[in-house]
C-alpha cells in the first residue's frame, strides 16, 4: 500500500477543481470546460493505447455520442440526463459490436480502420437527412441547465472525474498487467493465459463509452450538432497530441498535456485564426523524436533518480 | 499467357459487371476508370514505400497537397504551364522527401511501429496547418482550358482529360515493377523489406535503400500532385482523404503487390462512380470505399493472414 500522503495531493486537486467556478468568470469557465472535454478524450484514448492499439476514431465515437444525445432530445424529447447516458451507452454498444471485427486487426490496420469507421458514421449522419438533420444538423430548443455557466462547468468536471476514475481503475486493477503484457508481447501474453481479445474488447468499449459520453455532454451544453463539427478531426488530433506531450500510458500524462496545450491553444486561436494547430503537429513530431515518454515520463525519471 | 484457375470465376464476374454497367450507363464505366486512375496514381507510390520497405507514411496525401500548392504557385507567379512545372517541382519534392526522411523518419526505424505512425501523422498535420497559415483555407483553382476536353461516342459525351491519371498509373505501375526486378537498387529494396538485418549482412547499404525508396515515393506522389492540381480545386485538406484511401488500397491489394493496386482501384473507382450514377444517392458514394475496405481487411484477418 502507498502512504496516505500520496492521496492528499490528488484529493486536494480534485477539490480545488470543483471550487474554481466560485473564483472564475464565465470566459475562463468556458475555457476550462473545453480543456476538460479534451482531457477526458485524451485519457480515454490513452486507456486503449496501453494495450498497444492506436485509435484514430476518437472523433467518430465523440460524434456518435453527440448525435445520439441530440437526436433523442429533439426527436423523442427525453430528459437531458437520459440523453447523455444513452449517448455513452450507444457508443459503447457500437464499439462492443464493431470490436469483434476491428480488434482482430493490429497496428496500422487497426488505426486506419478506426479512422474509416468515424468517416462511415459521418457519411451516414450526413445523408440520413430526415432523421439526423443532414448537413445543416440539429439544434436543441434549450441547452441543459438553461446555459448556466457554473452548472455546465460542474457537469463537464464530473464527466472528467468519471474518465479519470475509469483510467485509475484500469491502472490499479489486473487489467493494467494484462494490457501492458499485450502491448509488450502478444505471444508471451497469450502463453501466460491472458485472454487478449476479451481484454482489448473491454478497453475498446470503455474508451468509446467515455468518448460517447463526452460527446453527449458537449452537445447538450452547446445545443447544436452538425456532421462537420461533431466529427471534426480535431477531436482526434488534439487529445492525441495532449496525451503524447503529457506522457502516454498513464493517467497523469494526458492531464498535464491537456492543461498545457488546452490553455496554449486558446490563446493561439485568438491570435492566429487559421493554422494555429501547426503547433500541435510540431509538438507531435518533436515529442516522438526527443521525448517519447512525455513530460510525466521525465518527472517520473527525475523522481526515481532522486529516490536512489 | 497462363491464367490462374482460381481467377477464372472472378474474371467472369468482372466481365459480367462491366457488361451490365455498359448496358445501364456507359459513362459510369468511363468515369469509374478515370477515378480508378487517380486513386492508383496516388496509391502506387505508397505501395512502394509501405509495401516494399515497410515505412508507414500517414503524410502521403498531404505531400501530394504540398506539391499541388507548389505547382499552383509556380504556375501563377511565372505563368509556367503546370505540366512544364512538373520537373522543377519534382526536384523540390525530392529534396523535401530526403530531408523529411533524414530529420524524422530515420530516427523511428528501430522504434516501435506506433512511433512511426504517430510521427508521420504529426508531419501530416504540420503540412496542412502550415499551408492553411500561409495560403488560408480558401479553395484555389487554375483556369486551364485543356482540362475540359471532351469526346463523344454515339450519344454519350464525356471528359477525356482524366484519362491522364490512367496513363500515369500504368506508367508508374509498370515502371516500379521493372525497377524492382531489374535494377540493383530495386532488388536491394525488396531484400531490405524482407529482412533488413539479412540485407545488411549480404552487404546492402540498408539506410541508403530506405532513403532512396522514400525519396522516390515522395517525388512520384509529388508529380501526381502537380497533375492533380490541373484538374481539381485545391485547399489545405484536399490531400487528407487520399492518405486514407491509398492506405486502404495498399491493404486491399495485399502488401507488396503493385498490380493489386490497379485492380483494387478499378473496383473501388467503378463502384463509387456507379453510386454516383444513381440519382439522389451520390452523397453515399463516400461510404462505399470504407465499407469495401473494412470488408476486405476483415476477411483477410479472419482467414488468418498476417496483416
Amino acid at each position: 500500500m502507498k502512504k496516505p500522503a500520496n492521496y492528499i495531493f490528488p484529493l486536494a486537486l480534485i477539490f480545488a477543481g470543483g471550487l474554481l467556478p466560485v473564483f472564475l468568470g464565465a470566459y475562463p469557465q468556458a475555457v476550462a470546460r473545453s480543456v476538460f472535454t479534451f482531457m477526458a478524450l485524451a485519457i480515454s484514448w490513452d486507456m486503449l493505447l496501453r494495450s498497444g492499439q492506436i485509435s484514430f476514431g476518437i472523433a467518430g465515437f465523440f460524434g456518435l455520442g453527440s448525435y445520439t444525445a441530440i437526436i433523442l432530445s429533439v426527436r423523442a424529447g427525453v430528459a437531458p440526463v437520459v440523453a447523455m447516458l444513452s449517448a455513452a451507452a450507444f457508443a459503447a454498444l457500437v464499439a462492443f459490436l464493431l470490436g469483434f471485427l476491428v480488434l482482430r486487426l493490429r497496428s496500422t490496420y487497426f488505426s486506419i480502420t478506426t479512422l474509416a469507421l468515424g468517416e462511415i458514421f459521418k457519411v451516414i449522419i450526413h445523408n440520413w437527412s430526415s432523421f439526423t438533420g443532414g448537413p445543416e444538423g440539429l439544434v436543441l430548443p434549450q441547452v441543459v441547465f438553461g446555459g448556466k455557466s457554473s452548472s455546465l462547468y460542474w457537469l463537464s468536471y464530473a464527466i472528467l472525474l468519471f474518465a479519470v476514475g475509469a483510467s485509475v481503475l484500469f491502472e490499479k486493477s489486473k487489467m493494467h498487467f494484462s494490457l501492458t503484457a499485450i502491448r509488450n508481447n502478444e505471444i508471451a501474453a497469450r502463453t501466460s493465459g491472458i485472454n487478449i481479445f476479451a481484454n482489448l474488447l473491454i478497453a475498446f468499449t470503455a474508451s468509446s463509452l467515455i468518448q460517447g459520453l463526452v460527446g453527449g455532454v458537449h452537445v447538450m451544453s452547446y445545443g447544436f450538432a452538425m456532421p462537420d463539427t461533431a466529427f471534426d478531426a480535431n477531436y482526434t488530433l488534439l487529445p492525441l497530441a495532449m496525451a503524447l506531450l503529457g506522457g502516454i500510458h498513464s493517467t497523469w500524462g494526458p492531464i498535464i498535456g491537456a492543461l498545457l496545450l488546452g490553455v496554449i491553444s486558446e490563446y493561439l486561436k485568438l491570435m492566429i485564426p487559421y493554422g494555429h494547430l501547426l503547433v500541435y503537429g510540431l509538438i507531435i513530431i518533436l515529442v516522438i523524436l526527443f521525448m517519447p515518454r512525455g513530460i510525466y515520463g521525465l518527472i517520473k525519471k527525475e523522481r526515481s533518480k532522486r529516490n536512489g | 499467357m497462363t491464367v490462374n484457375r482460381k481467377a477464372v470465376p472472378w474474371i467472369i464476374l468482372g466481365a459480367a459487371a462491366v457488361v451490365a454497367i455498359l448496358a445501364w450507363k456507359p459513362t459510369v464505366l468511363i468515369y469509374g476508370v478515370q477515378r480508378a486512375g487517380l486513386y492508383a496514381s496516388v496509391a502506387i507510390p505508397m505501395a512502394l514505400v509501405l509495401g516494399i520497405v515497410h515505412i508507414v507514411n500517414l503524410a502521403h496525401g498531404e505531400i501530394m497537397m504540398v506539391s499541388a500548392y507548389l505547382t499552383y504557385n509556380i504556375a501563377r507567379s511565372i505563368g509556367l504551364d503546370p505540366w512544364l512545372a512538373l520537373l522543377p517541382v519534382a526536384l523540390v519534392m525530392g529534396i523535401m522527401g530526403y530531408f523529411i526522411f533524414q530529420l524524422t523518419i530515420r530516427h523511428t526505424l528501430k522504434a516501435p511501429e506506433l512511433n512511426q505512425l504517430i510521427l508521420t501523422f504529426g508531419i501530416a498535420i504540420t503540412m496542412t496547418q502550415a499551408i492553411s497559415l500561409i495560403f488560408t483555407p480558401q479553395t484555389r483553382k487554375l483556369p486551364l482550358s485543356y482540362v475540359s476536353m471532351s469526346a463523344t461516342i454515339g450519344e454519350t459525351s464525356f471528359g477525356v482529360y482524366d484519362f491522364v491519371y490512367v496513363a500515369i498509373a500504368l506508367l508508374m505501375g509498370f515502371g516500379i515493377k521493372w525497377f524492382l526486378s531489374n535494377t540493383r537498387m530495386g532488388k536491394a529494396a525488396v531484400a531490405v523489406g524482407q529482412n533488413p538485418r539479412g540485407a545488411a549482412i549480404v552487404g546492402i547499404d540498408v539506410m541508403k535503400t530506405y532513403v532512396f525508396i522514400f525519396t522516390v515515393s515522395v517525388i512520384l506522389v509529388g508529380m501526381t500532385g502537380s497533375v492533380f492540381m490541373t484538374r481539381q480545386s485545391i485547399f489545405p485538406y484536399v490531400g487528407s482523404p487520399y492518405t486514407m484511401k491509398s492506405f486502404s488500397l495498399v491493404a486491399m491489394a495485399g502488401i507488396g503487390s503493385i498490380s493489386g493496386i490497379i485492380y483494387s482501384s478499378l473496383l473501388l473507382g467503378i463502384a463509387e462512380a456507379a453510386i454516383n450514377g444513381i440519382r439522389g444517392a451520390s452523397g453515399w458514394s463516400g461510404i462505399v470505399f470504407f465499407l469495401i475496405i473494412i470488408i476486405v481487411i476483415a476477411v483477410r484477418a479472419y482467414k488468418g493472414r498476417k496483416l
